[in-house]
């Protein structure tokens, strides 16, 4: 196995769909292959950073903007009486 | 008019409080509109904002999240979150306003030499990513590099790692075959990775 021919299939590996003898294939160039190593590792710290760094921003989203808050409650009225 | 900076209930009580709240949504109660709208309207912004890019239009999606609960209300099914419930229709609202331009992302992909090397090797992170997102510079960072993404690849992104819809609602709404959204995702990852590794590297965003 070559370092092209797993970052292909490197989002199969880390979502864990491949099949027992590919997963082998796999785990035998990562253990000689640094770079490969440190790319599946930075691959899932990629994911892991994606989706933190949206969950920290809604944690953060206290207040939406007043405006459309009247909006959405001029708009429900709308709706109400029609 | 609701009190924008009154206290929020905690998740706890909000779970306590959801069946409450819907009972009081289905009798015409506007103060539990209002109290809806409080809850859910910052985080639903945060979902059309990351789809959309664009505030108006994000917005606006919030707008019709809101109307599309209230006119939906006796559908909602009582053994599922109001939360969950309406984050599912801010994702629909803001999609039914996406226009996606076709680009390319071949430039933020890895490259390799003739032998199938990586070229250049790759190399780890100073910091791990639960290490990385307690500081929100670095977490505004992060969102700054999804956000230079190739529209497809971001949109993809977006809906299956952060939003975490399944693969067959993403591939429907995009209308994209299964296979093709597996190899959008893939490159969308990898095309992030590719953003996010200068930074990431060194210790320029240490505190």
């Amino acid at each position: 196995m070559t370092c092209i021919e797993l970052i292909a299939f490197l989002d199969a590996y880390v979502d864990d769909e491949l099949d027992a003898n590919t997963r082998g294939e796999f785990d035998l160039h990562l253990l000689v292959c640094p770079s490969c190593r440190a790319y599946r590792d930075t691959y899932k710290e990629t994911i892991d950073l994606a989706r933190g760094a949206a969950e920290r921003e809604e944690d953060l989203a206290h207040d939406a903007p007043p405006e459309l808050i009247e909006a959405v409650l001029t708009s429900k009225s709308r709706h109400s009486k029609s | 008019m609701v009190s924008l900076g009154s206290e929020r209930a905690t998740l706890p009580e909000m779970l306590v409080d959801d069946g409450y709240l819907i009972e009081r949504l289905r009798t015409g109660d506007d103060t539990a509109f209002e109290e809806l709208v409080d809850h859910h309207a910052a985080p639903l912004l945060a979902v059309t904002r990351r789809i959309l890019r664009d505030e108006e239009e994000a917005r606006d999606a919030v707008q019709e999240t809101f109307v599309a609960a209230f006119r939906g209300i006796s559908a909602f099914q009582s053994e599922s979150r109001v939360s969950t419930w309406l984050h599912r229709i801010a994702v629909n609202c803001a999609l039914m306003k996406l226009r996606i331009r076709e680009q390319d992302v071949d430039a933020l992909l890895p490259h390799f030499q003739a032998d199938g090397r990586q070229d250049p090797s790759s190399v780890g992170w100073s910091e791990s990513a639960e290490e990385i997102l307690q500081r929100e510079q670095s977490c505004a960072l992060v969102r700054q590099c999804i956000d230079q993404l190739p529209e497809p690849y971001r949109v993809v992104l977006v809906l299956r790692d952060i939003e975490q819809l399944p693969a067959d609602v993403v591939a429907e709404k995009l209308q994209i075959t299964r296979d093709n959204l597996k190899v959008k995702l893939h490159r969308a990852r990898q095309a992030l990775r590719t953003l996010l590794d200068p930074h990431m590297r060194g210790t320029m965003l240490a505190a």
